[in-house]
């Protein structure tokens, strides 16, 4: 499929109570359903938000992602940034 | 009734989140451009709010994006970040004066979407935390598409705040305008944490001026610019044509890099903004 599958998964995790703890407890077994390409699953799975942006993620759907992973603004903006 | 209460405030996220990042003389200046907002609310009497507000993927999706979408629930529940330090609460709708504003919007050629059921997210929490703390007036939210491009243009935003200024003066109710969004920034964006000081200024100024005209002239390519979140200054641009091109006064700017924006307050009540 295309990022927009990547993309309905994150904001599944951002908005849905259900989502987040089940993605919290096991992503991998959270990504199972959603069908992602090879290469989202793996950047989704090794929590690399470099690749996830350039990836095209929308940044109001990546950033409010990645504080829910405790990732300060420092931080995000290093790995959007690829530095 | 003329409109009693007209504000535009930004809606950063890190003001309630994050507040201790900010250098205190900035924050404190912010809280207390909030508190004069809050106190003319206050003073005006107004007992219904129209917000014209953006959303962050709360309610829409690319599976379904409109331009424009007016809010017709009974109550709306917020915000949905668990993260924002907002309490969670309820506040009540006001599904009569919604209709209202989506039949007139259709009678001008103006078409919104419209929605029986809402959440709030910051952008509309954190006005109504600082601004309207006590959540107790009916609320209408009217929601601008500032994510998905091609987000509407600036004058038919215009022309919308148009619409939403005629009825809000028809109306027997006493109803307060909250206009929120922006300035600069370009949340979770390349730019993060990039603030265009320039741009904040000419655009506050055209804002104070009341200029519908050169307000309505700003283009995609200049919101871009100035990050994905100035998008969200249409609600600011619909505020100008809700107003007739009344005049404002600037009761705050600050450029906050820990909140990665320009934070703007405006103040439109005439009372104060005279």
């Amino acid at each position: 499929m295309s990022v927009y599958v990547l993309q309905k998964l994150i904001r599944d995790v951002n908005r849905k109570p259900a989502c987040r703890e089940a993605y919290f407890q096991s992503p991998q077994k959270f990504a199972e359903g959603y069908d992602l390409t090879p290469a989202e699953r793996e950047a989704l799975l090794k929590f690399d938000v470099h690749a996830l942006y350039a990836m095209g993620v929308h940044g109001l759907l990546l950033r409010p992602f990645t504080i829910m992973h405790k990732m300060s603004d420092p931080e995000y903006i290093k790995a959007v940034r690829g530095e | 009734m003329p409109i009693t209460f007209a504000c535009a405030a930004s809606h950063v996220p890190g003001m309630t989140a994050w507040p201790e990042a900010a250098p205190v003389a900035q924050k404190d200046r912010v809280y207390g451009a909030f508190g004069a907002l809050r106190d003319a609310l206050d003073a005006s009497g107004s007992d219904t709010l129209i917000v014209l507000t953006s959303e962050h993927w709360a309610n829409f999706f690319l599976d379904h994006i409109g331009a424009f979408c007016i809010g017709k629930a009974e109550r709306y529940s917020g915000p949905v970040e668990p993260w924002l330090k907002i309490e969670k609460q309820e506040i009540k709708g006001d599904p009569a004066l919604a209709a209202e504003l989506i039949e007139a919007a259709y009678d001008r050629g103006i078409e919104p979407s419209f929605a029986h059921e809402l959440e709030f997210d910051h952008g509309t929490m954190v006005p109504l935390h600082f601004i309207a703390p006590r959540m107790d007036r009916p609320v209408v939210p009217v929601i601008f598409n500032t994510l998905a491009a091609p987000q509407p243009s600036a004058q038919r935003c215009l022309e919308l705040g148009r619409v939403v200024g005629e009825v809000a003066a028809k109306s027997h109710k006493r109803i307060g305008l909250i206009a929120t969004g922006g300035l600069s920034h370009d949340p979770g964006e390349r730019n993060h944490g990039v603030i265009d000081q320039d741009f904040d200024h000419r655009f506050l100024a055209a804002m104070a001026a009341g200029d519908a005209d050169k307000l309505a002239r700003y283009t995609r390519g200049e919101f871009a610019k100035a990050g994905a979140g100035a998008f969200e200054l249409l609600s600011w641009v619909a505020l100008t044509g809700a107003l007739g091109g009344r005049k404002g006064e600037v009761v705050a700017y600050e450029p906050v890099q820990p909140w990665a924006t320009g934070v703007g307050l405006m103040n439109f009540t005439p009372a104060l903004a005279a």
